[in-house]
């Protein structure tokens, strides 16, 4: 059943993939830059399992939710499904940043640098935790409720530029983006080795984990 | 009897709306009909037979098991139309039952096959280019080739034409014939239940006002028509609805006898009420 709950998402959502040819009009020239470094890889990780977030918004918005909630399949299974799906598509987008690494006559990156295991961690990361932020919303409110979730962080990302000048706590403000920063680049650097590796791959674990049984939970409660 | 959907004491709240203290069942082999206004409960009905949503209290039981906790037994068991067939438009029909096909061990080819030159449905043309009707009948094509033991109508006759209606009426009586399937069709389309349903539940604000046979409906209730000054004020009560014009009122009563021999001789007229009297009236006295 998870199996043609998976096929049934590639195939009500196949034509969604020529949506990424943008992105992969972007990927052809940052493969050509050397700054770029393993964001050509991540981003594409990301993408492709945002993508899946995608197809429950879709869904919600063609109300075919309750044709699928009429299938002989758990919601549990559909919810699981779009994990997996997610999973799968942010690994494939993956190859296909290498398979354009080898390609591209101007690329600066070889293949087997977006398989480093830096690379990797870090896509995971980025990736597993965008879709366990916003595969809970996408699942209980569709697609207003993902654009809910990325307006409230705006006008959240905006008040805290805005107030902290207007409350004086501009520097507070500095220090804490300082922090953040140097906290990111910190653990970057330490991702080569053993223990912030594991710390990473057991958090982005919790997260998804986590952001599963929340989804499902959701899913399992709701009146179609 | 062996009852294939049955319902407890089931009530769903909802703001604005109450389907409360539902209670009623279809025996096995038979094809029972939904008859309400608009926003009686009967889509909220569909749904916790199919459970898309589940009940505040009571019990649900379709093929004797519980639509939640046997969520895929039930659906297996179980085809499905929608009051507006919501079939995925981007696909061609033969898309959409590669998809639903898998879900269903029993999925019948050949009878989806046959159905679908039976229905004259294009097979190969997209969902969103079809007609209301041409959806339906591929919805209803779908519903009925994995060999559900209970189909749930909800609407499926609007939008069809005469022609299409009265082959698909016979369908469905022909789908219960072997004594093993069963139908419940909600709809507002009276006329088809009088044809075709053995059973026949009215909803009225999310309450069972009957369920009963339609035998028992034909031989119980009954219009009685007469001079608008026989309804006085205090009379009105002995109708279960009622109507008045300027030349005649129209009451539906169970006791056209005992409303015959109060008004001691007056002269009115007694008829059999049809499902849309029913309706009508009864809607009309709320």
């Amino acid at each position: 059943m998870l199996r043609n709950a998976i096929r049934k998402d590639l195939l009500l959502n196949g034509k969604q993939f020529w949506g990424l040819i943008p992105w992969f009009a972007w990927a052809a020239y940052a493969l050509g830059q050397e700054r770029m470094g393993a964001m050509t890889a991540v981003s594409g990780a990301l993408i492709g399992a945002l993508m899946t977030v995608s197809i429950c918004a879709r869904e919600d918005k063609f109300h075919a939710t309750a044709v699928l909630a009429s299938l002989p399949v758990m919601r549990r299974t559909l919810v699981q499904a779009r994990y997996l799906l997610a999973f799968v598509m942010g690994a494939a987008a993956l190859v296909l940043v290498a398979g354009m690494a080898a390609v591209l006559p101007w690329s600066v990156q070889s293949a087997a640098q977006a398989f480093e295991p830096k690379t990797l961690l870090l896509g995971a990361a980025v990736a597993g935790v965008s879709v366990a932020l916003l595969m809970p919303v996408a699942i209980r409110f569709g697609v207003l409720g993902v654009i809910g979730f990325f307006a409230v962080l705006q006008v959240a990302g905006i008040a805290l530029l805005v107030l902290p000048g207007a409350l004086g706590m501009k520097d507070v403000l500095k220090g804490l983006f300082r922090a953040a920063e140097r906290g990111f680049v910190g653990w970057h650097a330490a991702l080569g080795q053993p223990g912030p590796i594991l710390e990473t791959v057991a958090i982005v674990a919790i997260a998804i984990w986590m952001s599963f049984y929340v989804s499902v939970f959701l899913a399992e409660r709701q009146d179609l | 009897m062996d009852s294939v959907l049955e319902l407890r004491g089931v009530s769903k709240h909802y703001p604005g709306f109450s389907l409360a203290d539902v209670s009623f069942n279809l025996p096995r082999g038979y094809i029972g009909g939904m008859i309400g206004p608009n926003g009686a409960g009967k889509t909220t009905i569909v749904c916790l037979l199919l459970g898309l949503v589940r009940p505040d209290a009571g019990e649900v039981r379709v093929c004797g098991l519980d639509p939640w906790r046997d969520e895929v037994a039930v659906k297996r068991r179980v085809g499905f139309v929608h009051e507006v067939p919501q079939l995925w438009a981007h696909l061609t029909v033969d898309g959409v039952a590669g998809i639903v096909s898998r879900f269903y061990p029993t999925w019948d080819q050949p009878l989806y096959d046959t159905l679908m030159r039976e229905f004259e449905v294009p097979r190969r043309r997209r969902v969103a280019s079809l007609s209301r009707g041409m959806r339906a009948k591929a919805a209803l094509a779908l519903a009925m080739a994995h060999h559900a033991e209970l189909l749930v109508l909800d609407e499926p006759t609007a939008g069809l034409d005469p022609i299409f209606r009265q082959r698909l009426l016979d369908r469905l009586a022909a789908y219960v014939s072997g004594g093993e399937a069963s139908v419940l069709l909600s709809t507002h389309i009276t006329s088809d239940l009088e044809r075709l349903a053995d059973y026949i539940t009215f909803i009225r604000d999310g309450r069972i006002v009957f369920s009963t046979t339609r035998d028992e409906i034909a031989e119980t209730w009954a219009v009685v028509k007469g001079a608008p000054d026989l309804l006085k004020d205090e009379r009105r009560a002995w109708f279960a609805g009622w109507e008045a014009g300027a030349h005649a009122f129209t009451g539906l009563t169970r006791d056209a006898e005992g409303i015959r021999r109060r008004l001691g001789g007056a002269p009115l007229v007694v008829e059999r009420a049809s499902l849309e009297d029913i309706m009508f009236l009864m809607g009309r006295s709320c």
